[in-house]
């Protein structure tokens, strides 16, 4: 059990930062991405698609992230242009639809998960350590490192910097925050396709552990979903450790026989017990729903 | 509630639904006109082979070719059911009553044989698909396929793991769908009473996410070989992080594809049960007619193409020794009671007989992953049979 719940944990860096990409995307931008993993995924298959042509590792990597940010950009700017005065809801529900556009096309292009499974770069493969039998390799390390990086750079960028300020400013309030002056929409783009390139990152970095075929990965949104949830789609370093969360109940329910069939269940478990645990809480403090 | 956004992600999966193929009405085909044969194929959707139907109007265009069967062609109605178990039972419908087909041959569905099986039972047609996907496949009156299918295929790679490689510790680490309900554990059975062992390890539960997690308990287990049926890519990259490389990985023929052979590092051993003669040696026992047919119609080659083919062969044949009129109660009846074919590119010979479940092909032909491609294993089919 304690071995399981070990491997479960490393694990965690990889699910904190898929988590991280949504929450930042709905902090920067105020929606929920459902096509963020699918846009990134796109982008990894790009690249490999690339590198197996024979190209360059990094120049690959460059053009795949690229190819990201800009369909990352280019769903952005549609639903600026589009969708700006629409309720959260149904931006995210947008975004469902370009999830399965996008997945459909994936399939389509790279294969499914028998004749698309890809061999994507494994760098951080040399292990570090053993603990219980357990082998924790460099990616862990590296994973988590790239989470906190992500959690402290983004958080102190928010309150520390006057682009960050701007940001806050446009995800809260995107019609004042263009009448004093700021570009909103172009900020908006730019966020967009900056979080499509990190996510595009993000998913280079788990292939080897989560997903080698277009629909496993594109289908990481749920665990993604999952780990923001328990950050309530604001709290960066709740998000973090979310992703450790998420991954020591795989590690647990999958070392219990009992409940070793309904594994696949413990992302949603979490976010039901969560939506609960939050709806709870605003019979007290409705003021501050909106 | 603020945000609700988690329930839409159930919109997705019903999104994804495409056009039906819409069929024309043609006549039911009396003594004279040609033989109309059905298929429920998989062409659209999450389960695509779209190279099955062609392969299968390849042999039949052959056969016509040489002047049909005492003297009527054959016609293949080949509709999509795009995994979508209403399209599949209106196909079956259809084929049924507008197009009046005598049998079924060379379906590829992951749904017809548990929507449909009923249906074919209760009009007295039988089908032999190309694939059979899921159990009911396997333990319906009225169809026989032509592959091993997944159980006992299991017990093969079972019994390939403790018998050919001689490991003690034999594991398994499966992903079994739901509703195949025992299937799988009466394939380890069958494989406890044919070679007196136990398993080591099981895990029927093998979920998506990370498999550091199985994989460490796989290594405490001891296992030396492993029978595995799901992703393969991330599988083998954390075994070998986790130092599996002395593990006999043995591969469910799902996993039997050019894609996987490339993901599994040099380093690792990854063997592949697979359902036919392996496809990627055209000069195998059997495969040179499948090899002569995808080749001269331009058909991707793969594994469900060789069953496409075979299905094929196996109906004209069976059509052939009919004497008298080619109806849907005739081709039943020598269904029924035809005898055993022996076809080069399976392990056993195929024979559909009047039982209440049909499984006739057992055994599978083992592949190793070396330098990003399948290698053929000497020794030809592995056959369980019990010890002597």
């Amino acid at each position: 059990m304690l071995n399981s719940v070990i491997a479960g944990l490393t694990s965690g860096g990889g699910y904190a930062l898929l988590g991280l990409c949504v929450v930042l995307t709905y902090r920067l931008v105020a929606v929920v991405n459902f096509a963020m993993t699918a846009v990134g995924a796109m982008g990894a298959f790009v690249m490999v698609t690339l590198t197996d042509e024979g190209l360059n590792v990094w120049l690959a990597l460059l053009i795949g992230a690229a190819t990201a940010a800009l369909l990352s950009g280019v769903f952005g700017a549609a639903l600026v242009r589009w969708f700006a005065g629409h309720r959260e809801g149904t931006k995210a529900a947008v975004t469902v639809a370009l999830y399965v556009a996008l997945t459909a096309l994936g399939l389509r292009l790279f294969g499914g998960n028998t004749t698309g499974a890809r061999q994507f770069p494994n760098p951080f493969d040399d292990p570090v350590f053993t603990v219980g039998g357990v082998v924790v390799p460099q990616s862990v390390l590296v994973s988590l490192a790239f989470a906190v990086l992500i959690t402290l750079g983004v958080g102190l960028m928010l309150t520390r910097t006057r682009l960050g300020l701007k940001l806050q400013a446009l995800s809260e309030r995107p019609g004042t925050a263009e009448v004093v002056g700021i570009p909103a929409p172009r900020l908006a783009v730019g966020v967009w396709a900056g979080v499509g390139a990190i996510t595009m990152l993000v998913i280079v970095l788990v292939a080897p552990r989560l997903g080698s075929d277009f629909g496993a990965l594109a289908g990481l949104i749920s665990t993604a979903l999952a780990v923001a949830m328990v950050g309530a789609f604001r709290n960066l370093p709740l998000t973090l450790a979310g992703g450790l969360i998420v991954g020591c109940l795989e590690g647990m329910s999958s070392s219990l026989d009992s409940i070793q069939k309904y594994q696949g269940v413990v992302p949603f478990l979490v976010i039901l017990v969560l939506l609960w645990w939050r709806s709870r809480r605003e019979v007290w403090d409705t003021a501050h729903s909106r | 509630m603020k945000r609700t956004f988690v329930r839409t992600s159930a919109i997705a999966a019903a999104a994804a639904l495409a056009l039906s193929v819409a069929s024309g009405c043609s006549d039911s085909g009396g003594s004279d006109g040609p033989i109309k044969i059905g298929a429920i194929n998989g062409i659209t959707g999450l389960f695509q082979t779209p190279e099955v139907p062609k392969a299968v109007k390849a042999v039949f265009d052959e056969v016509n070719a040489a002047g049909g069967i005492n003297g009527r062609k054959i016609e293949l109605v080949s509709k999509d059911d795009a995994m979508d178990p209403a399209r599949s039972s209106q196909a079956a419908r259809q084929l049924i009553k507008s197009e009046n087909v005598v049998a079924l041959a060379g379906s590829s569905s992951a749904v017809d044989c548990g929507v449909n099986r009923a249906t074919y039972s209760k009009e007295k047609i039988v089908s032999v698909p190309a694939i059979g996907v899921d159990p009911a496949c396997f333990t319906s009156p009225n169809i026989a396929p032509v592959n091993p299918g997944p159980y006992t295929l299991t017990t093969a790679m079972l019994y390939y793991a403790s018998e050919t490689l001689k490991h003690d510790k034999v594991c398994i680490a499966y992903t079994v769908l739901p509703g195949s309900g025992g299937g799988i554990e009466n394939a380890i059975k069958e494989w406890e009473k044919l070679t007196g062992k136990t398993l080591a390890h099981k895990n029927l539960a093998v979920g998506q996410g990370d498999p550091t997690r199985y994989l460490v308990a796989i290594k405490n287990a001891g296992c030396q070989a492993v029978a595995y049926n799901a992703t393969v890519g991330p599988w083998f990259q954390q075994a070998k992080t986790q130092g599996m490389q002395k593990v006999d990985f043995i591969l469910a023929a799902n996993s039997y594809s050019d894609a996987n052979a490339k993901v599994i590092p040099p380093d690792m051993n990854a063997y592949a049960g697979t359902e036919w003669q392996p496809y990627t040696d055209p000069t195998l026992p059997g495969n040179d007619r499948w090899s002569k047919i995808v080749t001269s119609n331009n058909i991707q080659k793969t594994a469900f193409s060789q069953g496409a083919v075979m299905s094929a062969d196996v109906v004209v044949q069976v059509l052939k020794g009919i004497k008298g009129d080619i109806t849907r109660e005739s081709v039943t009846k020598a269904f029924k009671e035809m005898k055993p074919i022996n076809y080069p590119m399976v392990g056993t010979p195929y024979v559909f007989g009047p039982g209440n479940e049909h499984n006739p092909i057992k055994g599978s032909q083992f592949v190793k992953a070396e330098n990003g491609a399948w290698k053929v294993l000497p020794g030809g089919f592995t056959v369980p049979a019990p010890k002597k």
